[in-house]
């Protein structure tokens, strides 16, 4: 009787064991994707995975690296967090892939970090994120807030003149810390504490009357405001929809946000958004002709003339390529080796300039604010003379401030300039 | 600004001197300027087109700022390409290729700015009232003291009340903001504490801590009834956002109030039905996008009844397919609708692709006007009265039809019911279909405020049952009360407590509110409740 | 009445047996050659997933109570663990804080809040994954059950407790880490919590826990309270005229049944290395409820089967047709639902029955 469940059960678990003998010896490179293909995070998730997909289907058409192609592994944690992590171990240890590419929140980064610590893989983080990390076995590609969030309020300052500030947020811990940073920064710029709203909203927040109409009231104090932006993905939508029927044109009250990118414009009529900011290190307008053949690959690719691409996008660009030079230098996949020989790899990324793999193990990337246009795509109106180089601890934050992060001299993702040790931690 | 100015003033000085021939030159000369440049030497060179007085200045600039005026590359030629290209300088039309070769000229918000600031001067004195009124609405918004002659002469001539008014206030803006006598600027503060709204209230605060006593008094005064009114309006503003969220609860939940509290079945994929009425005006908005753009503003009142007849018979799918052959087994439904509702959210995220979708606002649905001080988004309106429609048609349907009759009898007796010639599974299959149908109503109304995403119904789906439980299953009175009391509730709290606070609060209320009265607020008694 | 192992229970503990032994040492003595490390974490995590289901089986199945908030005691017991796994960190964090963890760090939290004391006791941190949701279940079920809130009603503000608590431990204020959670662990007793060695004694653990759960859960059903609680199952009213404390069994089993979500979310915490405010979610207790709907409601054994092959699909198909698994996923409950009213497990067993006649165990199924 039972006896039956038993067989399905140990059937299952065979199909498991079958998998992981199926590593076996053979002639490709495998690469994991580890982007969650339903649930929430699927909206944003999705569309890194085809562009691996792509990046992949490019490489091999190149021949592949060092004479073996490549293959791409691709599975679903299902915006799960603990999935990812049980996912990310199903890659490495039962898939045997080489080099991870996946992640969005910072959460689902969080739950794989000692999967890749123990397992000694590496994995590519493409989205923009809090910083306060730096880890061996991971290659941060995003932004770090001082390649995002500082220089976008600059701008501000400086061109909009701007002097009071709210800061809206979705309650998780990237924009608390990108808000606490900015907080520090502005105060320190002068800026009266009175002059500073902070606001937070759960995830997926969609009645936004109240929160626009304070935002409305706080911007009538006789100084020029501007919303900081770092609402997640989902709730985006309906905040621009409430935005824009209150009337807060962007003359009025500017927002400038940090998570809001040519995929979530594609769900909007930007009409009523003129003129709203956004900072990213890539926006799609960019006019170069890396970034036309960029395009033109992905919609060839995707099939659809209307896709559009977007920032994390090109970080996962210039992650694939930094890791396929590294390989290429290194001359094998094996781990430790790459992880050595990714530091101070150049390879260009799609707004004209080089790219850096630093001892951090973030890169230089140059930061553009962008101003929303009607046909849901940014003019660019501002950017950094050269590239900015990635932070993982911030200097704006007095426990973070005295850390640094090199993985080449020191061999230490949180050093201690002032105790001159290397953290607490064993790694 | 006052850089701005500067630049303004050192490309004018030369015009004013220049005889009148060079002037025209001069024009062209600006608009040419206009594709280069950094964006605040850009906003230098509009400000001087507009003081040129030239009578094609007012359509570049609108041109301009609706992104319509383009620049071709190679000649440097300066465009208008809509409503029907030509050129800006000459006004002859443009052959196509001339056309598609055009460049459009970009602005940003501060060029956009100087932009409307400068148009304010050129219509001024336009024939039109609506253009005189936005004219000085400009003005009223970048205050400016250089502008106060004209804004004077303008009001002075002004007839239009409405018009009068607003130049009134655009005049003492521009008196507030230059060097003028006390008693003069007394009476501009009187004249927009008038206003008594924000814009009043941003204006103002500044003068409180004036270094002159009485203008600081006077300031100080209307601000403190401004305040007082805010106060007072405020509370009616909270009470409208507790309408609005309680119109959006109802319209969630309302269908659930049929296929959960009338006839007990625990529809999991209730929120995939709603999901499935958005992807529908999504559907239908598209179709119109290509085909017909002119129909553009009727797409919700054509989706509204595809999206019933979607969700409807998708409704009655799973009625025939599933839930009929688990009647009996309540609790087993969940189980089994919860697999509908995997399979369909992947099966709209196979065929749409897993990113949001477009779904625009209807010109009529756009914007907001103001009650007072109350801002009233005009979206948030049609929905609360599409909700309001939906409820009344639905009470219409159960307790005044034929349908509704048998319907009831059904989910009160079945056996019974039965026995009297109703055709059960016809009536259970129909009811199904109905609450599935006015699910897919409701995604109608949600495009307009949500992202249109497969992960619209799941948002949803716990907030509609919390209300239907709330009000008191099978009793739809009790849906419309519970939705629009947790609204209330919930707004009321969000502005002390939060946002996340507020719906904390709001779901350990409804837990203490059920240990109270068990069966919800609205009760059905009697021997049926024991089932 | 009935033997306290019957013969299913008996044959899954036989299984469960071999399972304990087998994995570890297939794992530990072949170098994870034979059983891969990841294979033993994922088979320890299904196995909570099963400690889980017969806890919510004993409430649901036994007496009726349809609770759609089983993931709150769960995740709860998980937070208590995760909390002494913080504390176990030390000044092994980021910041090199020996007192703070990393999260309260750069939130700037000046000193630990007091609900974090005494966490670092692992006895204390023990005790708190069975008291903090037995208090809780206590509480709610105290109000609720003597209000007679029963049926629909019930299960909703069961939903409503645990969304409640999602979005409250969402609240970087709290003091739990926000959406994050808690993270990052580094040993647990001492043992580091990456080593093989450490996964398999964890795996030994939940197995034991799991085993002794359902002995538990068999005891208290097969005794005359066992039999009461199945009486207001099936008549609530009748029973309580008939003089019984219908409020007191209920709450009773509710908080035994909480109190053991309470150990499976605790021994679930390590092994996957991550506990967060997601496990909160209405979604996650629903689907507890089907993994019992799924293996056969009231059977406990069939709970505790229904757990591991609903995460056996989710995990199998997420990897195999990652674009697609929500139809396969989504059909499978559709399909059981229909075709199998008393789950897999009863299944099996009619399955068995025809073969071989007379069937004593098909009399207990229906029992």
């Amino acid at each position: 009787m039972t006896f039956k469940a038993k067989t399905l059960f140990k059937a299952g678990i065979a199909s498991l064991l079958l998998s992981t003998a199926a590593i076996a010896q053979d002639d490709t490179i495998k690469v994991g994707v580890l982007h969650s293909l339903s649930g929430t995070m699927a909206i944003s998730e999705t569309t890194l995975k085809d562009v691996m997909l792509m990046l992949i289907d490019e490489q091999n058409k190149k021949g592949g690296i060092n004479g073996k192609m490549l293959e791409a592994v691709v599975v679903d944690p299902a915006s799960d967090w603990p999935l990812f992590a049980e996912k990310a171990r199903e890659l490495i240890e039962a898939n045997g892939v080489d080099v991870v590419f996946g992640c969005w929140t910072s959460v689902s980064r969080k739950s794989v970090l000692p999967v890749f610590e123990e397992l000694n893989s590496i994995l590519f983080y493409p989205v923009q994120y809090e910083g306060e990390e730096s880890q061996k076995n991971v290659f941060y590609t995003g932004a770090a807030p001082n390649q995002q969030a500082i220089p976008a309020v600059d701008y501000l300052m400086a061109e909009e003149g701007v002097e009071r500030w709210v800061l809206a947020g979705t309650d998780y811990v990237y924009p608390r810390t990108t808000n606490k940073i900015l907080e520090a920064y502005l105060i320190g710029k002068g800026v009266a504490p009175e002059d500073i709203m902070i606001n937070y909203t759960p995830f997926g927040h969609s009645d936004w009357q109240t929160i626009v109409s304070d935002i409305k009231t706080f911007g009538s104090a006789g100084k020029k405001t501007a919303v900081v932006s770092t609402i997640n993905g989902d709730a985006n939508v309906p905040f621009y929809k409430e935005l824009g029927n209150q009337g807060v044109s962007a003359e009025d009250i500017p927002v400038v946000a940090f998570s809001v990118g040519e995929e979530e414009l594609a769900g909007l009529d930007t009409t009523p958004l003129v003129g709203h900011l956004a900072a990213w290190n890539y926006f799609m307008s960019v006019d170069t002709p890396e970034n036309a053949e960029f395009i033109e690959k992905w919609q060839t690719f995707i099939g659809s003339e209307e896709r559009v691409t977007n920032d994390p996008m090109e970080a996962h660009y210039i992650g694939f390529n930094m890791w396929v030079k590294a390989v290429e230098a290194a001359g094998t996949t094996d781990a430790d080796a790459v992880i050595d020989a990714l530091p101070g790899i150049e390879v260009p990324n799609l707004t004209g300039g080089t790219s850096i793999m630093l001892p951090n193990h973030h890169i230089t990337k140059p930061v553009l604010v962008g101003e929303i246009q009607d046909d849901g795509q940014f003019d660019v109106v501002w950017e950094t003379d050269g590239l900015v180089e990635g932070d993982a601890w911030s200097d704006f934050l007095p426990e973070s401030a005295v850390l640094t992060s090199d993985w080449v001299e020191l061999k230490c993702g949180n050093y201690n300039t002032e105790t001159k040790t290397c953290g607490g931690a064993s790694n | 600004m006052l850089f701005l100015r500067a630049c303004l003033l050192a490309l004018l000085l030369p015009m004013f001197a220049a005889p009148a021939s060079a002037q025209t030159q001069d024009f062209d000369a600006l608009v040419t300027s206009l594709p280069e440049g950094s964006y605040s030497a850009r906003g230098a060179v509009v400000g001087a087109i507009a003081l040129t007085g030239d009578p094609r200045a007012e359509a570049i600039l609108t041109a301009l700022l609706d992104g319509a005026l383009g620049v071709i590359e190679t000649t440097g030629q300066v465009v208008i390409l809509a409503p029907a290209p030509a050129d800006a300088l000459a006004g002859t039309p443009l052959t196509d290729a001339e056309a598609t070769s055009a460049e459009r000229i970009r602005v940003n918000n501060g060029l956009r700015r100087d932009i409307r600031a400068a148009l304010g001067i050129l219509t001024l004195s336009d024939p039109d009232p609506a253009k005189r009124l936005a004219a000085a609405d400009a003005a009223f918004r970048a205050p400016d003291a250089a502008q106060y002659e004209l804004l004077d002469a303008a009001f002075q001539r002004e007839e239009n009340p409405a018009v009068k008014s607003r130049l009134a206030e655009a005049r003492a803006v521009a008196i507030l903001d230059g060097d003028f006598p006390d008693a003069e600027k007394r009476e501009a503060i009187d004249v927009i504490a008038d206003r008594g709204d924000a814009d009043a209230q941003r204006i103002l605060t500044p003068f409180a801590a004036s270094e002159d006593p009485d203008i600081a008094e006077a300031a100080a005064a209307a601000l403190a009834s401004i305040e007082q009114s805010r106060m007072l309006w405020g509370q009616a503003q909270n009470i409208w956002y507790g309408l609005s969220l309680g119109s959006v609860l109802l319209l969630a939940a309302i269908g659930l109030a049929i296929t959960f509290g009338v006839m007990g079945v625990i529809n999991m994929a209730h929120g995939e039905l709603v999901m499935l009425g958005a992807y529908t005006t999504y559907a239908v908005q598209e179709t119109i996008r290509q085909n017909a753009p002119g129909l553009f503003d009727w797409s919700l009142l054509i989706a509204a009844p595809l999206a019933f007849l979607v969700a409807g018979a998708v409704g009655v799918a799973i009625e025939r397919g599933i839930v009929r052959h688990l009647y009996g087994r309540a609790l087993e439904t969940l189980l089994a609708t919860w697999g509908v509702s995997l399979i369909l959210q992947q099966s709209v995220r196979s065929i749409f692709g897993p990113n949001n979708r477009e779904v625009g606002n209807p010109s009529w649905m756009s914007g907001s006007f103001d009650v007072g001080q109350m801002t009233v988004t005009w979206n948030r309106l049609w929905i609360l009265i599409f909700a309001l429609a939906v409820f009344a048609v639905l009470l219409f349907v159960m307790k005044r039809t034929a349908v509704g009759l048998q319907m009831r009898a059904v989910t009160q007796n079945r056996p019974m019911a039965a026995s009297m010639g109703i055709r059960t599974n016809w009536v259970d299959a129909l009811t199904f279909g109905l609450g599935a149908g006015i699910a897919g109503l409701a995604g109608v109304a949600l495009s307009q405020i949500d992202n249109v995403s497969p992960n619209l119904g799941q948002s949803y789906i716990v907030d509609s049952f919390m209300v239907v439980v709330f009000g008191g299953a099978g009793n739809i009175w009790g849906t419309l009360a519970g939705a629009f009391s947790l609204g209330i509730v919930n707004k009321f709290l969000e502005p002390y407590a939060g946002a996340v606070l507020a719906k904390i609060i709001v779901l350990v209320a409804i837990i203490l509110f059920i240990q109270k009265r068990p069966r919800g607020l609205f009760a059905v008694k009697g021997r049926a409740v024991e089932g | 009445m009935t033997s306290l192992i019957d013969r299913r229970m008996g044959i899954f503990l036989a299984g469960l047996f071999v399972l304990t032994v087998a994995v570890p040492i297939g794992n530990l003595a072949f170098d994870g050659k034979v059983v891969p490390s990841y294979i033993v974490s994922l088979l320890g995590k299904y196995l909570c997933y099963a400690l889980l289901a017969v806890a919510l089986d004993m409430v649901w199945g036994f007496c009726g109570i349809l609770s759609l908030g089983h993931g709150a005691f769960f995740a709860l017991g998980g937070y208590a663990m995760g909390m002494h796994l913080m504390r176990e960190i030390g000044d092994r964090g980021v910041y090199a804080n020996p007192d703070l963890p990393d999260f309260m760090v750069f939130l700037s939290w000046d000193e630990l809040p007091w609900f974090w004391m005494g966490f670092d006791n692992f006895w204390f941190a023990s005790l708190m994954v069975m008291l903090v949701p037995g208090a809780l279940a206590f509480l709610f079920g105290w109000f609720a059950f003597r209000s007679r809130v029963t049926g629909v009603y019930l299960s909703i503000i069961t939903q409503a407790m645990t969304y409640a608590l999602q979005l409250a431990f969402f609240r970087n204020e709290m003091g739990f880490g926000g959406n994050n959670g808690l993270t990052d662990f580094k040993d647990v007793l001492g043992f580091p919590i990456q080593s093989d060695a450490t996964r398999a004694g964890l795996f030994v653990c939940t197995a034991i826990a799991l085993a002794l759960g359902l002995l538990i859960a068999r005891a208290i059903t097969t005794s005359k309270l066992g039999m009461i609680l199945v009486c207001i199952r099936d008549a609530e009213s009748r029973t309580r005229f008939m003089g019984y404390r219908v409020e007191g069994y209920k709450l009773f089993i509710f908080v035994v049944s909480a109190m053991m979500a309470g150990v499976a979310g605790a021994l679930y915490t390590p092994q996957v290395g991550i506990i967060n405010p997601g496990e909160f979610s209405p979604a996650n207790s629903i689907e507890i409820v089907i993994w019992v709907a799924l293996g056969g409601r009231g059977t406990l054994v069939g709970a505790a089967l229904g757990a591991i092959l609903v995460a056996l699909a989710k995990t199998l198909f997420t990897g195999w047709f990652p674009e697609f698994w929500l139809f396969a996923l989504g059909g499978l409950f559709i399909l059981v639902t229909l075709f199998l009213p008393k789950g897999v497990l009863g299944l099996i067993e009619e399955t068995f029955a025809r073969k071989k006649k007379p069937a004593p165990a098909l009399q207990e199924a229906k029992a």
